[in-house]
């Protein structure tokens, strides 16, 4: 089957049911998607399918259809960070850094449906994303600073 | 496998005898056949006994649990859960009712095919269906409620989505995300009897007026 991962095409033989971070990690090598729990309850594994936060241990390859996929790898680039990651850098949300990508995928994911969130609805977003280091506080920090950063765009 | 549906073909074939009758196929060789009794032919008395199965299936967890009224928080009950609770990780479905407003339902009840029959084993996954997951509407309020509470609002069209009996009936066969409550997969109870039973069950409280307990008069 083909499938479209940030813009490019892949040709993969893989069992229909095999997970989409399956894929994604194992036989295309992108890595940026974390597994965490494989069951949806942690969010380390969060892409955008068709532009919306999804957890990619949760969706079967199969299942995915013409719908387009972008991780965390084609979100920005080193030298054009998406204004997420840019808020990320310089609140420097990150400690360990295995949540991360899945909480920026999120993050982009709720402000592009919700410009100018409430902290509620913050929180109300952020919240199936773990992180066993507690960086909470500053991820809500970084999403207002990211809001902020697209009120001015 | 095919792709993502939300909805899925139905094939009808309609048939006049004593009653009509409508067989639909669906995937999985799953098949329910909507034959309403015969006008008359059940009592108020019998009426009452199908609505006491139809309430058992409406309060059971793995209806009640999304039939939340005018909450759009999702709740985790059952035997599997312990003590009830309201769904983890701060989900709120919004007025929505699929969580649009800042975390969609399908984050994590993914969108399976419709002929992917096995997609709910793993325990304490986000259970999936080949449609989108959402909060029943506000008005289908179940979640807590007492049996005379809910049968007044299945019996009324204002509060039921506009449907008579049949329609009801027909929802119950096309809306996968109900079928997903008798094949709920991991350790989740099952609703009790079966969609086939619940169908007729609802078939004959129509047909014997939609009576309710506690009604002064025939319902």
């Amino acid at each position: 089957m083909e499938i479209t991962v940030n813009d490019t095409s892949y040709t993969i033989d893989v069992e229909p049911e095999m997970p989409l971070l399956w894929v994604l990690r194992d036989e295309l090598g992108i890595t940026g998607p974390k597994y965490g729990c494989g069951i949806a309850q942690c969010g380390a594994c969060t892409v955008h399918v068709n532009g919306y936060a999804l957890r990619s241990c949760q969706l079967a390859v199969g299942d995915l259809g013409d719908s387009k996929v972008k991780t965390i790898e084609g979100l920005g680039a080193p030298d054009s960070l998406h204004f997420v990651q840019q808020a990320w850098i310089e609140n420097q949300v990150a400690q360990c850094g295995y949540c991360q990508s899945g909480q920026i995928m999120q993050a982009a994911s709720l402000l592009s449906t919700n410009p100018n969130p409430s902290d509620d609805q913050i929180d109300a977003a952020m919240s199936g994303n773990l992180c066993r280091c507690g960086t909470y506080p500053r991820i809500r920090t970084a999403v207002k600073a990211a809001a902020k950063k697209l009120q001015e765009v | 496998m095919s792709k993502m549906l939300l909805h899925k073909g139905l094939v009808v074939t309609l048939s006049l005898s004593s009653a009509i009758v409508f067989t639909v196929a669906m995937a999985a060789d799953e098949k329910v056949e909507i034959s309403p009794p015969a006008a008359g032919s059940v009592s108020k008395a019998q009426g009452l006994n199908a609505w006491s199965r139809i309430f058992q299936v409406a309060s059971h967890p793995r209806c009640a649990n999304c039939h939340t009224g005018p909450s759009d928080r999702p709740m985790w009950s059952g035997p599997s859960y312990g003590k009830p609770r309201v769904h983890g990780m701060n989900i709120q479905a919004g007025n929505s009712r699929i969580g649009a407003e800042t975390i969609l339902c399908s984050t994590c009840h993914t969108t399976k095919s419709d002929d992917w029959d096995n997609a709910n084993t793993t325990k304490h996954a986000a259970p999936r269906v080949a449609m989108s997951w959402a909060l029943a509407p506000a008005n289908a309020h179940w979640f807590g409620r007492t049996t005379r509470q809910i049968c007044e609002q299945l019996r009324d069209p204002e509060t039921n989505g506009g449907r008579d009996t049949l329609e009801i009936a027909e929802h119950l066969n096309h809306d996968l995300i109900l079928h997903w409550a008798w094949s709920p997969g991991g350790n989740r109870e099952p609703a009790p009897y079966s969609l086939q039973e619940h169908v007729n069950d609802i078939l004959a409280w129509g047909v014997a007026g939609t009576p309710c307990p506690e009604d002064q008069s025939g319902g």
